[in-house]
């Protein structure tokens, strides 16, 4: 088991370290706390918001003060025309009108039937981050309610849907997964390092052989990756983090998310020869992925050739898959594709690793 | 030696070249070492020795040319060659925040040594080069000397066939030099080893044979005595004299000597073809010059190098 010695010995030189023991374990906390705190943890940003609620049924009165009030601030209208008025002046963010129908489509739907669920939103061109938040905001809202299983009985008292979409809902799976995508430097860096002090070319004329190198590495890397995932998940967890699915489900995407970024990290490193060039080639690749994954900015604002670039890639499905399971509850069936497709690029990275390091180990 | 004739080749080259874009940096050697020949590549930077032993590692792929270790080839067998070898690089390459128990334990692990075998051996090592008082601390903290020495011995911890020593005494003190030295000679006979070296006189002393390395190729090759018998022709005297005059070096010179005077200390070199001692002698005293002292030079390593290559080893 030549793997499990050499990743004995990562690990040592890993734990041994107390600088980069406490950048691999304390970074994800502060960065968890720094992202929770600045967001207010369990409270969501005030935006005002107004809502025209021309169905006027049961269901839409309980869109309004129990999914929406969560996450706004709201105000209701009877007459648009007012709701515009206060838009312009800015006492609104922006207005939500609900048309007729909507509760009706609401309960079709929560039969499982067919249709679309439309919602009117004004907001201000002007003040596109906002009104790009805002909407996302409602579009998770409004699917969260309208998808939750609620049994026949439960219809006229919507009251009981557990739909408690806090900020730190809609965003933690983002900030996990960009603390996740620095793993990619990382990865790159340990293996790299070795290369450069010489110590990997000693371990070269033993017998080793490429895959157990790289799952020395990568066994080590994942050890570190698994400690990683649990301190985001635990710190979102304080800070208001609602898991409605299950915990063990989405931690298992985190952790494919982790593997296929330790797998890029040593394609990187075997492009490279010294920390040097490894450390700024890993952020050029990593910052872009991290853009693409919409864990920064919501995909559903971007163009559709933006979108379908930002799905080749697995961290968008990442993220698709993560919400789903924390906000919705859906299972495993639900996300399967999404958790295929990162199953297929974890083990398409792996192999592109071994057969980039087998070609260096010979120059 | 005699019984050395006779064993199989453990390391043989044929034609072995590396270039690296326009550089030559092996030029087609052939090498044919023997079971248990304790064989010194010596050359001048850049010569193409490490070079040499990189590939002989699998870590380098020839440009052109074979070469087998035990019998493996090291482009088509590269792992059957690495289960055989031990290698301890120029650079010195350790795992600085292991201690030297972990060190070895890893390189012998790898190989497949059980765990039992592992700790008498590491043990016998550790004692071997005296660092068994400090084998518990992180190795990072080591002097550059006994981190020399762990270098070494993780060469050896898994008992290889062939050794690959580069450079094993680079930028050492006398003493720890002397003591890596003082090892390497109990490993004679036992092991195949392959080392390269900048100090000649130790050379001379522990090899076998020797193979000097000038610009990627061998220029000569033989056991120490055969090396310096080859330049015994030119033979070089140092005198101590009065009454030194200019007719007289003159007159040496004219018997086709070369000649070279160190006033201060009245001290005379005279180094020539067929150089001989009683000619020289006499010549002097039929001039009236009254000799102190006067020695034949033995040729050494250093000056067969130097007659080979015209350069100087050490820069």
């Amino acid at each position: 088991m030549r793997a499990l010695e050499f990743c004995k010995r990562n690990l040592k030189e890993t734990y041994r370290d107390p600088l980069s023991l406490g950048f691999l374990l304390g970074f994800p906390l502060v960065f968890m706390l720094l992202f929770g705190l600045a967001i207010g943890g369990e409270t969501t940003p005030e935006y005002n918001i107004g809502v025209v609620d021309q169905d006027q049924t049961e269901i839409s009165q309980a869109f309004v003060d129990e999914a929406l009030a969560e996450a706004f601030e709201v105000t209701p209208y009877d007459d648009p025309l007012l709701a515009l008025e206060d838009l312009k002046v800015g006492d609104l963010r922006a207005y939500i009108t609900i048309p007729q129908g909507f509760g009706e489509q609401v309960s079709q739907k929560r039969r499982g039937g067919e249709g679309n669920i439309a919602l009117d939103i004004t907001y201000d061109e002007s003040d596109i981050m906002v009104a790009q938040q805002v909407i996302s905001i409602v579009d998770t809202i409004t699917r969260s309610f309208a998808g939750i299983e609620v049994s026949v009985t439960l219809n006229t008292s919507p009251i009981h849907i557990e739909s408690k979409i806090t900020y730190m809902d809609f965003i933690a799976p983002g900030i996990i997964v960009f603390g996740i995508l620095i793993l990619i430097p990382t990865s790159a860096r340990m293996m790299v390092r070795d290369k450069e002090k010489g110590f990997l070319g000693r371990l070269l004329t033993t017998p080793t052989r490429p895959w157990e190198f790289i799952s020395g590495y990568s066994l080590c890397l994942f050890a570190v990756g698994i400690a990683q995932i649990i301190i985001f998940m635990v710190v979102a967890y304080f800070m208001g983090l609602d898991i409605v699915g299950s915990a063990g489900l989405v931690f298992l995407v985190f952790v494919l998310t982790a593997l296929c970024c330790i797998g890029i990290g040593m394609i990187i490193s075997s492009l490279t020869k010294t920390e040097n060039q490894a450390d700024p080639l890993s952020w050029i690749i990593a910052m872009p992925l991290a853009i693409l994954s919409g864990c920064w900015f919501s995909l559903e604002m971007m163009p559709s050739w933006f979108q379908s670039i930002a799905y080749a890639f697995p961290f968008a499905h990442t993220i698709e898959a993560s919400r789903s399971i924390l906000i919705r509850g859906t299972g495993l069936e639900a996300v399967s594709s999404d958790f295929l497709f990162l199953v297929i690029w974890t083990v398409l990275v792996f192999l592109a690793g071994i057969i980039l390091f087998r070609r260096s180990m010979v120059s | 030696m005699s019984e050395l004739n006779n064993s199989p080749l453990a390391i043989q080259t044929c034609g072995l070249t590396k270039h690296f874009d326009s550089l030559v940096a092996v030029d087609g050697i052939d090498l044919s070492i023997k079971k248990g020949e304790l064989f010194s590549l010596l050359g001048p930077n850049g010569a193409g020795k490490t070079t040499t032993i990189t590939m002989l590692c699998c870590l380098l792929k020839p440009t052109a040319g074979t070469a087998s270790v035990m019998g493996h080839d090291i482009s088509e067998e590269p792992f059957k060659v690495k289960e055989l070898i031990g290698v301890a690089p120029q650079e010195t390459t350790i795992s600085e925040r292991l201690n030297s128990w972990e060190n070895l334990n890893l390189i012998g692990r790898v190989h497949g040594i059980g765990s039992k075998e592992l700790r008498k051996r590491s043990e016998e090592l550790l004692e071997t080069v005296g660092l068994v008082e400090r084998a518990k601390d992180r190795v990072g903290k080591f002097s550059g000397g006994m981190k020399r020495r762990l270098n070494l011995i993780m060469a050896l911890v898994h008992d290889p066939e062939v050794l690959f020593l580069d450079e094993p005494t680079l930028g050492l003190d006398p003493q720890s030099r002397r003591a890596i030295w003082d090892y390497i000679a109990e490993l004679k006979g036992k092991k195949t080893i392959l080392l390269t070296t900048h100090y000649l006189e130790e050379a001379d002393v522990l090899s076998d044979r020797v193979g000097i390395m000038d610009d990627g190729k061998i220029v000569a090759l033989g056991t120490p005595d055969e090396l310096k018998e080859s330049i015994s022709d030119r033979g070089t005297m140092i005198i101590s004299a009065e009454n030194l005059s200019d007719k007289v070096t003159e007159g040496l010179r004219t018997r086709g000597m070369h000649v070279e005077v160190d006033k201060a200390t009245s001290k005379l070199k005279v180094s020539g073809k067929d150089l001989n001692f009683r000619e020289v002698v006499d010549y002097l005293h039929s001039q009236d010059v009254t000799i102190h002292s006067a020695s034949l030079e033995q040729p050494t390593l250093e000056d067969v190098f130097l007659r080979i290559t015209g350069k100087e080893l050490r820069e």
